[in-house]
């Protein structure tokens, strides 16, 4: 039995959709911020990355980031439709292990920063994608600000995964910092034995609505 | 059974009404006053020699003495879109022909045909025009039977011994075909429908089909019904006088409220909005507001408005306030009821073909398949949005809530590039000279295990495991036994090196090489 209040609910979320998309806007439905997919990391983000706005993955390759970028596509692609500029390493099968409904997520392969860039400005435009990511590549700052005005005009976040330049990291509303911690391994040994996980820390160190400097300890597994 | 409406030389009509008194005289409606055309003539003046197309003063010269009345193109059409509004109190579906003649569906209705003839007369009486009323099985045999008389009803299988007498111009065709016509002897539709068909045709072109169908009573033309004009108005009159600015923006920002909610359930916005006010005085004041951008906000609607007030002034308190919108255009997007997040498809098109056009850019859909090889378990598509339907859905697990997703561990996949590995009791110690301080594996893939028919035909060669399997030659279907040439053998490994970089890694073969790495 469906309770009432969900029912409500529903409803009005459907009504307000309906009315904001009749009224010519497609901006999101609700000002929530858009969830990292772990709760402590949302938590350290005063409720998860700000939307409308630029937020950046920080940490070398091997630092864990592409797990907590999975969880913040699992969450997007749960609500709606998502899309990722990448360089064609991403791995899709352990996305969708990590909760990622590919059918809502446009997956997007530019070779060069241009192009990046210029991807990232076609989905912003679009207003389709709840969330854009790409990686954090080496452009102008006044193409950062006019994607962060995009952003912001479309209601999504743009995720950048990679070592922020400092004309990114001047106009990012967020930035997180990803370190693995420790590395977990199942019991046994030899072929019995198997990767399990492992922690990442992530620390918060630019954040527009709340105090920098928070950490969270994620768990992958 | 179809009512067919029409008012004879309709645009003269209703210019006449403008004059009452001189219903006697002969008119002549011109578009313009002086120097203009004539567009239509009554009875008399064509008796005297007035013509549909001449200048007014030639006009005027053949029916001395002519009314010369001024096509007022706006009000005639206002006529007839109220004639037609009534015309919705006989049936739900009128077909707006022309301006003078309407089709109304009466399949279903109540009453007989003399019922429904009385009825239109009734309904249209208050406009004082001369409408006919007949019904006949289609469009042009209605039409025609408003010809023979008003109120004429013409059954189906009469149709074409109804039409038979009426004169070749009930065609509504061009004089010179008429005219080619009565010098073949044939003056009216009945001599017209005894003609050979295809002779008659050949003769004439491919459209004396269908002159040869009407005069057989034939119409294979569609019914149309015209669309509802969707009116979005607010009003408020007798609430008081409002003397003060700030009255006046509170009683629009209410008005402007309604009309937007109106708007947002029509899934329309405004594209030209009218304002009118009255005063206490008597007075009223239009104005005008477009829109650049159809919108149904009413902040902005409001802020538009307050632009336009600012210049105005009012020399009696205003009483009264109404809100039209003007111009509707189309807004919002198609959506299903239970997927209010779907983008809209156009603008996702949109965004498709402009990233096609990026050079270098590839925008696809992956999708999850079983397979051995690491690679090889996705494949990636053209992206189509309008297959997602409830999928994502049904995969997610039930006790996945907002904010605790599925974590697990992501591959990068990168070149596939060979590195020298040391063992050490047959695990690897250490990888490109860098230590391996922890490892997992080794766990053997080998993809004749199931499949007697080998997919992949190389063995050591890194460049072709970026992509998908290679199609194998034709080969005789025998299995071979594993790590025989032709199928792909590996052991993989998980190492974590003392650099903290944790990857992926496999032996083919003699040789290493470097799968992806874990971040």
């Amino acid at each position: 039995m469906v309770p009432a209040a969900a029912v409500a609910e529903t409803f009005a979320s459907l009504k307000a959709g309906l009315e904001a998309r009749a009224a010519g806007r497609t901006a999101a439905l609700s000002y929530a911020p858009v969830s990292s997919g772990f709760a402590e990391l949302d938590r350290a983000l005063a409720g998860g990355f700000i939307r409308g706005s630029i937020a950046t993955l920080e940490g070398s390759p091997g630092s864990g980031r592409t797990a907590v970028l999975a969880g913040a596509l699992a969450g997007a692609t749960r609500a709606g439709f998502a899309a990722a500029i990448h360089d064609g390493t991403l791995y899709p099968p352990d996305l969708e292990r990590a909760g990622v409904c590919l059918d809502r997520l446009l997956l997007v392969s530019a070779v060069s920063p241009l192009a990046t860039a210029r991807c990232a400005d076609i989905l912003l435009r679009s207003r389709a994608f709840g969330v854009v990511t790409l990686p954090a590549v080496n452009v102008r700052g006044t193409v950062w600000s006019r994607l962060g005005a995009l952003a912001q005009k479309s209601d999504a976040l743009l995720l950048a995964l990679g070592g922020a330049s400092t004309e990114l990291g001047y106009f990012a509303s967020t930035r997180v910092r990803c370190a693995i911690d420790r590395v977990l391994w199942s019991e046994g040994s030899g072929v019995l034995r198997e990767l399990a996980g492992y922690e990442v820390c992530t620390q918060v160190f630019k954040h527009r609505r709340g105090a920098p400097g928070t950490v969270a300890r994620l768990r992958i597994a | 059974m179809l009512l067919c409406i029409h008012v004879a030389a309709f645009r003269l009509a209703v210019a006449r009404r403008s004059f009452p008194n001189d219903a006697g005289d002969h008119c002549i409606l011109a578009d313009k006053p002086d120097r203009g055309r004539v567009l239509e003539v009554d009875e008399r003046a064509h008796a005297l020699g007035a013509r549909r197309g001449q200048t007014v003063l030639q006009a005027c010269a053949a029916a001395g003495g002519a009314r010369v009345l001024v096509h007022d193109a706006p009000h005639a059409h206002a006529v007839w879109e109220d004639m037609l509004d009534d015309l919705d109190a006989l049936s739900p579906l009128v077909d707006d022909a022309a301006e003078g003649t309407a089709y109304v569906e009466m399949r279903g209705c109540d009453g007989m045909a003399s019922d429904w003839i009385a009825r239109a007369h009734d309904i249209l009486a208050h406009f004082d025009l001369p409408v006919r009323a007949a019904v006949g099985p289609n469009k042009f045999a209605a039409r025609a039977a408003t010809y023979v008389r008003d109120g004429c009803i013409c059954a189906p299988d009469e149709a074409a011994q109804l039409l038979a007498p009426l004169p070749l111009e009930a065609l509504d065709v061009e004089p010179a075909i008429v005219e080619r016509l009565h010098l073949l002897g044939i003056h009216s539709l009945g001599e017209l429908a005894r003609l050979p068909h295809g002779p008659f045709v050949r003769r004439f072109g491919a459209r004396a089909v269908r002159w040869h169908e009407y005069a057989r009573g034939i119409d294979p033309a569609p019914f149309r019904p015209r669309p509802y004009g969707l009116h979005i108005e607010a009003a408020t009159f007798g609430e008081g006088s409002a003397a003060q600015e700030e009255q006046v923006y509170f009683a629009l920002r209410v008005l402007a409220e309604r009309v937007c909610g109106d708007l947002s359930r029509a899934g329309k916005a405004v594209a030209l909005l009218r304002t009118a006010f009255e005063c206490e005085n008597g007075d009223m004041r239009e104005v005008d507001a477009g829109f650049a951008q159809p919108t149904a906000d009413p902040r902005t609607i409001l802020d538009i408005l307050r632009a336009k007030l600012e210049g105005l002034t009012f020399d009696a308190p205003i009483t009264g306030l109404r809100l039209q919108a003007l111009r509707l255009e189309e807004c919002g997007t198609r959506t299903t009821l239970f997927a209010n997040t779907q983008p809209d498809p156009q603008a996702l098109a949109i965004a498709l073909a402009r990233l096609q056009a990026v050079g270098g850019a590839q925008a696809h859909q992956a999708h999850v398949r079983p397979a051995h090889l690491l690679e090889s378990r996705y494949s990636t598509a053209p992206f189509c949005h309008g297959e997602v339907s409830s999928r994502g859905t049904e995969r997610r697990s039930p006790e996945l809530v907002e904010g605790e997703g599925t974590c697990s561990t992501q591959l990068r996949m990168l070149p596939v590039r060979e590195v020298a590995v040391e063992l050490r009791g047959n695990t690897p110690a250490r990888v490109d000279a860098r230590p391996v301080v922890n490892c997992a594996g080794p766990w053997r893939v080998d993809d004749s295990w199931f499949d007697d028919s080998p997919l992949c035909e190389q063995s050591g060669d890194p460049g072709s495991l970026t992509g998908a399997p290679v199609q194998a030659p034709a080969r005789p279907p025998t299995a071979k036994p594993s790590g025989s040439p032709g199928h792909i053998v590996r052991d993989e490994y998980d190492v974590l090196l003392d650099d903290g970089m944790l990857c992926r890694i496999y032996r083919q073969g003699e040789q290493w090489y470097l799968r992806g790495a874990y971040d």
